[in-house]
């Protein structure tokens, strides 16, 4: 355990950023915060979840993973280090999960190069940030059990600093860092864990709705009341932190030369399960909004889910963003009511 | 990488997002979660409005038509071009003669100035746009 | 909008018409949709059975073009029993006796028989809607593209001021802006009549500012040539040069067969754009042009607020923003322009233009955006319109009577096309179809066909079907749907490979220039 004054940890970041492209969090001039290239002069601490998971740090909205000029082929993988300041733990978790997931069966290197490049240095959480926070739930926080390189634990006018892996070592070998390792740092981590865990609730409709999905599943006519309402935005895909489906599409850029880009897509849109023959297994909104929270609260058996109850993060994003209601908040709620 | 906020082409919504850039390329959308009329959500227009902006098929050099074919040109060319047809085709047939188009794709300043070029420059209130459409 | 988008969140009852809300302003209608789960009510007067129907209380279904009898048949009976808000029509109104004369005919029998709405559908949503404290019009092109839509708009206006709903938070007549800044447009005087806030070309002192403010003599009193006006004037060979800036009046303006005649016609077409649109390929001269993306600038959403975009990226090659364009382009022709940025535009905005004059880019970065009428730089910007008094004093009736479709059905094209957009592309796709999930989605013209008329024709679901009018022919699949009623059609305008404007009828407003894209006579028929 090590201790940074908060005044001291501009300093810190700017060491850092010799060595690592650093994401921290920033003010905006309209008094946003968003997360993005450090910036001393915006840079922030009250900052609360922010709306996109920091997802887009190993696994960018679109980008292009090879390109073919006159025959010759040439894969593009960008592996330079980077560091994510004051990632949440939910969004680690989801991060650790997609890192899983995109090493199984195949190595996705266009992933997991990144992901071995990226250092996580995680801020614990001292409360429930947003009405929708649930990851008590889930059990992917308010602090992570493991997976990144530092965690910070607010303290007072400094943070108690938690090293999680060699990397973080060296992160925190400065001078900038004391030692804290006596036994009231580490007590005082102890009661910021409790006290940040107990404020915020735990959620029952959550397990109960996976219960439900085990045995019984839903009724139909919830998912076409949720279908029929759904605009197919296709925002909860993209900001859950553990969703990693993307589309393929390949460019001709000029005559002889094209690139393969590969970008977001979302299960909620039909084209997304629609097969060649035009035959679409999930034929309905409702089918596809079942699919999703199935695969969130149900198919993750055979995951990795490190630790978590499944392979939803319980940040509460797709219930902040929808623009009908449409989250996971709702919808087990909606489930447990009608059932329980 | 940057993010620089930006309004959604798309609608009249006016959904504000923050365009994710990374070397002269857009990568991505953030939906900004503080403003008034989206508040952190767009729609499927908007969560994929980045990628058109990057089309090989964007035009990248004037074009003018020579022997029937448009084929590229140079600024200098197509600008002094226009501006001399049209002056002669004012002289010749008279300010209500030319025809201009704004845009209700384009900025405020930017017709702005178009409205301005027909009235100040070429005399003409022959000046509308598809805002009917 | 009279009003703004928050304050939707807070109505009690909307009635949305000629607004396919959902899918053409997704987020304004998933907030009615909000507001109806937490119990508005919602009266919707649509021809077709669109996404929002499943939520309405009443949903009239009338026929085709008959707006206006529907709209006087509401206040013939909030008249009839008494409803409307006398005092508001007292204080805040003039012309209320010709008004109930104008609706007195407009018996719910009559109203009945023109537009097919059942008599006691039409009664609930008058009581609904004038009872109601917090009423909501909401409307879009299927009110505005007929030959009558003025007179529709009017007639709205005429229904909100009737029930004393305009001029209050979460009321008022909100018409939902298609386009990204057609409201930017507009209020910067894209338009052939006026100069920027809507300033007439024919007012002396008007004129002699403007002459002042660009330091020329000369400018033109006279109103110009609508966009309609202009094709016809370039078909007789009076309209010799036209300049388009981002617009595609190949697939987007009606019978299109007539514009590329026009267009054809003339000596020379410029096409400012960032694509090679179809427009475009007929040009003598393209300019490339910056994206959203790769200029900075404002543009002014539905409810008149205006926000900053900021320059991103750069253009591809060597193109270049709008604005350096035409800075140059009158540069060139003689007139000498010196912006450095859009700011300094903004700036000269500002002097010339009464209701944008506190609208600075000092002001916009700081801030989302400031509604106008905005008069100076300490004004906040104004949320909603006419609350103590509308801009000229009273609020005038302007009774209409209804006017029949300007191309009736008839027994040789017997069914009306109705043209609009759907949810996954925009307007004539040279955006949205450079999308490859939006293509994806939606990467096919459809007609949508009602199942009985395709049963009694013999036409099977994705199956060719001609469709005719007097004006041209097209060949495209079918959707069989009950989303259209019997005897109507509905296609889109996003795909130039079957431009269904080859079809629709250039007949316009005589007011406001708008086609009638929403009805037209078709005749269809199997492709064998």
């Amino acid at each position: 355990m090590k201790r940074i004054h908060k005044e001291s940890l501009k300093e810190a970041l700017k060491a850092w950023e010799e060595k690592y492209r650093v994401i921290a969090p920033r003010l905006t001039e309209r008094d946003e915060r968003i997360f993005d290239t450090f910036d001393e002069a915006w840079f922030t601490l009250d900052y609360a979840k922010p709306s996109l998971p920091l997802k887009h740090a190993l696994f960018p909205q679109s980008e292009a993973v090879f390109q073919v000029d006159q025959g010759i082929y040439r894969s593009i993988i960008r592996e330079e280090p980077a560091l994510l300041f004051g990632i949440r733990s939910c969004d680690l978790k989801g991060m650790l999960q997609s890192l899983s997931f995109m090493s199984k069966d195949f190595d996705d290197r266009f992933y997991t190069l990144r992901a071995k490049n990226t250092a996580a240095i995680v801020m614990a959480c001292p409360g429930q940030q947003s009405p929708t926070c649930f990851c008590t739930t889930t059990r992917s926080g308010p602090w992570a059990d493991g997976g990144f390189d530092l965690q910070l634990y607010e303290n007072g006018d400094s943070f108690l600093v938690e090293i999680g892996s060699s990397r973080g070592e060296d992160l925190a070998s400065s001078e900038l860092f004391e030692d804290a390792s006596d036994p009231a740092a580490r007590e005082k981590v102890t009661s910021f864990r409790r006290r940040a865990a107990q404020s915020i609730p735990l959620v029952p409709e959550i397990e109960q709705a996976m219960e439900k999905l085990r045995t019984t599943g839903a009724p139909d006519e919830l998912w076409e009341r949720f279908g029929m309402k759904c605009i197919t935005c296709g925002g909860c895909s993209f900001v859950c932190p553990t969703c990693t489906c993307f589309n393929v599409s390949d460019r001709v850029l000029t005559e002889g030369s094209g690139e393969r880009m590969r970008s977001w897509d979302a299960c909620l849109y039909a084209g997304f399960t629609k097969e060649a023959s035009g035959h679409n297994p999930r034929h309905s909104q409702a089918l596809r909004i079942k699919r999703r929270h199935e695969h969130k609260l149900l198919y993750h058996g055979d995951r990795d889910t490190h630790g978590g109850l499944c392979t939803c993060v319980g940040c509460g994003r797709c219930s902040d963003y929808c623009p009908v209601h449409i989250g996971a908040l709702e919808v087990a709620r909606d489930m447990s009511a009608k059932i329980f | 990488m940057a993010r620089i906020p930006t309004i959604c082409p798309f609608c009249g919504c006016g959904c504000n997002f923050y365009l994710v850039t990374e070397q002269n390329r857009v990568v991505g959308v953030e939906p900004s979660p503080g403003n008034p009329v989206n508040k952190g959500m767009l729609c499927a227009k908007g969560w994929n409005s980045y990628e058109f902006i990057h089309s090989p098929k964007r035009l990248n050099t004037p074009l003018v038509r020579k022997d029937g074919a448009l084929v590229p040109s140079t600024w200098d060319e197509a600008l002094g071009l226009v501006a001399s047809r049209l002056r002669k085709i004012q002289s010749e047939s008279g300010s209500r003669s030319l025809g201009f188009l704004a845009s209700a794709k384009v900025s405020n300043e930017e017709n702005y100035l178009f409205m301005k070029m027909a009235r100040a420059v070429f005399k003409t209130n022959n000046v509308d746009h598809c805002a009917r459409l | 909008m009279t009003n703004s988008i928050n304050e939707i969140d807070d109505a009690e009852l909307f009635l949305v018409t000629g607004s396919n809300t959902t899918e053409q302003h997704p987020l304004i209608g998933t907030r009615v949709i909000n507001a109806v789960e937490r119990g508005a009510k919602l009266i919707l007067i649509d021809p077709r059975r669109i996404p929002l129907a499943t939520y309405a209380h009443v949903h009239l279904r009338h026929n085709i073009g008959t707006d206006v009898a529907v709209l006087n048949g509401l206040m013939n009976i909030i008249i009839e029993e008494g409803l409307y808000d006398k005092e508001y029509v007292e204080t805040r109104t003039e012309g209320f006796e010709g008004l109930k004369k104008t609706v007195s005919r407009y018996t719910p029998r009559v109203v009945e028989q023109i537009s097919g709405i059942d008599a006691r559908d039409l009664a609930l949503a008058a009581r609904e809607y004038a009872k109601t404290g917090k009423s909501m019009i909401l409307y879009a092109m299927g009110i505005t593209q007929h030959t009558t839509g003025t007179d529709n708009v009017k007639t709205c206006a005429n229904l909100a001021m009737l029930t004393g709903h305009v001029g209050k938070p979460s009321t008022g007549v909100n018409p939902l802006r298609g386009q990204n800044n057609v409201q930017g447009a507009c209020d910067m005087g894209g338009l052939p009549v006026v100069y920027t806030a809507y300033q007439k070309v024919g007012d002396a002192p008007v004129k002699s500012r403007f002459e002042e403010a660009w330091g020329v003599g000369g400018l033109d009193e006279a109103p110009g040539l609508t966009i309609t006006t202009m094709m016809e004037a370039a078909d007789r060979g009076d309209l010799k040069a036209l300049y388009v800036m981002g617009e595609n009046p190949l697939l987007s303006d009606p019978d299109v067969k007539h514009i590329e005649r026009a267009l054809s016609n003339l000596d020379f077409l410029v096409v400012q754009d960032i694509f090679l649109s179809e427009t475009a390929r007929l040009a003598d001269v393209v300019l490339p042009a910056a994206c959203f993306a790769e200029k900075t600038g404002t543009y002014t959403n539905t409810e008149r607020r205006v926000q900053l975009a900021r320059k991103a990226v750069e253009p591809p090659g060597s193109a270049r923003a709008d604005w350096e364009i035409i800075q140059e382009v009158c540069s060139r022709a003689g007139y000498p322009m010196h912006y450095a940025d859009p700011s300094e535009i903004m700036a000269e905005i500002n002097r010339v233009t009464p209701s944008y004059a506190g609208i600075t880019y000092d002001r916009l970065e700081r801030s989302y955006g400031l509604s106008w009428p905005c008069p100076n730089e300490e004004h906040p910007g104004t949320a909603y319109l006419h609350k103590d008094r509308f801009t000229k004093g009273l609020g005038s009736f302007l009774p209409r009577d209804f006017k029949p479709l300007a191309e009736p059905p008839d027994t040789e094209y017997d069914f009306i096309l109705t043209t609009g957009r759907i949810y996954f592309q925009y307007h004539t796709g040279t955006m949205s179809r450079q999308v490859d999930i939006l293509e994806r989605e939606a990467s096919e013209p459809l007609i949508e066909i009602n199942p009985e008329d395709a049963r009694r024709l013999g036409i099977k679901n994705r199956e060719l079907v001609e469709i005719s009018s007097r004006r041209g022919v097209l060949r495209v699949r079918a959707e069989i749907t009950d989303r259209v009623p019997r005897k109507v059609v509905f296609s889109t305008f996003h795909f130039h490979e079957a431009p269904v404007n080859i079809l629709t009828n250039p007949a316009h407003d005589p007011v406001s220039g708008i086609p009638e894209y929403k009805g037209c006579a078709v005749r269809l028929r199997r492709c064998a």
